[in-house]
């Protein structure tokens, strides 16, 4: 059992990747509904999945490649937030946040969304000695966006966002995610969405040099311990308005 | 009385365009004023769109079509 929303656990939860999923739409609903207006939820799965948006079901392809990547150990399942397939293991973990956002403050745009996210876990980052880390894309990475969190320019961080409007009022609320890899090879994750790629027919292959793990810059680090700081950080953080906004 | 569904102005900054990914009325079905009737998708972000009023949908933009904001994307009549 994930822990509720309004109590925002701060140790890493172990649920599926289904129950990871839906603990992460109950942090919008509860959002949404006015129960909390900030709550977080790190948490690592103990399956796995390729998990990507539902309209990928549209592919002409998908139906073969769902049988194939089943056949794999990679079943594939959906999310709520936007991108391209990811794959989901006990090598990733995640961090959802969801915040109320008021439209016309500069807290209600997608740019803000994505710098609550990933600024304080470059922080938490620098603050376990990577100082090189900061936000952009990846070219070549799988689900690459302008918002990653990235060490030495390869991903580390996969970020993404839904907006849902609060009932009843013209307030937002926003569920920002980020998907880490921390254990594994790149090399390994990257091989299961290419599969995912040839089984469409789709010719675009992602790079495994476009990917970091967090192993790779920290091999000693104890994750149990580390991880509710990351959820302390992201939390209390607040985002410095840009000069002119 | 015929009323228009838009990408609402306000849910992104910038004049980045975006894509619907999912109608989640078929078209013809009806619906109530704040039912969520669509999804468009911006910079890995996905929005969802509600009725604005009651009324059956007509939808004029499908799944996987570019909008702007500000587009018409259906329209709901009594």
């Amino acid at each position: 059992m994930i822990g509720r929303p309004e109590s925002t656990p701060m140790s890493l939860q172990r649920p599926s990747v289904e129950e990871g999923l839906a603990a992460e739409e109950a942090l919008l609903e509860a959002v949404c509904q006015g129960d909390t207006s900030l709550a977080g939820l790190a948490w690592s799965p103990t399956d796995r999945a390729l998990v990507m948006p539902r309209r990928h079901q549209r592919l002409a392809g998908f139906p073969d490649a769902r049988r194939r990547l089943a056949a794999m150990a990679w079943p594939i399942q959906f999310r709520a937030t936007g991108g391209t397939p990811v794959p989901q293991s006990p090598a990733v973990v995640n961090l959802a946040l969801a915040i109320r956002c008021r439209v016309g403050d500069s807290a209600a745009h997608l740019d803000w969304g994505y710098r609550r996210l990933g600024d304080p876990w470059c922080d938490w980052l620098a603050s376990l000695g990577v100082t090189s880390a900061d936000l952009g894309p990846a070219p070549g990475a799988y689900c690459d966006g302008r918002y990653n969190v990235r060490i030495a320019s390869r991903k580390l961080v996969g970020t993404a966002q839904r907006w849902r409007r609060v009932r009843g009022c013209r307030d937002m609320a926003l569920l920002v995610h980020g998907a880490m890899q921390v254990e594994d090879t790149p090399g390994e994750l990257v091989a299961v969405v290419n599969a995912f790629q040839a089984a469409i027919d789709d010719p675009l292959r992602f790079q495994a040099g476009s990917h970091i793990a967090l192993r790779d810059v920290l091999p000693d680090l104890q994750l149990e311990p580390a991880i509710p700081r990351l959820v302390a950080r992201v939390l209390a953080w607040h985002v410095v308005p840009e000069e002119g906004s | 009385m015929s009323t228009a569904i838009t990408v609402p102005e306000d849910l992104w900054e910038g004049d980045n365009e975006g894509v619907i990914t999912a109608w989640l009325v078929n078209d013809g079905g009806q619906v109530s004023q704040g039912d969520l009737v669509a999804e468009v998708m911006v910079e890995k972000a996905q929005y969802e769109i509600e009725a604005p009023a009651d009324g059956r949908l007509t939808i004029t933009k499908q799944e996987d079509e570019v909008v702007e904001k500000g587009t018409t994307i259906a329209s709901l009549d009594d």
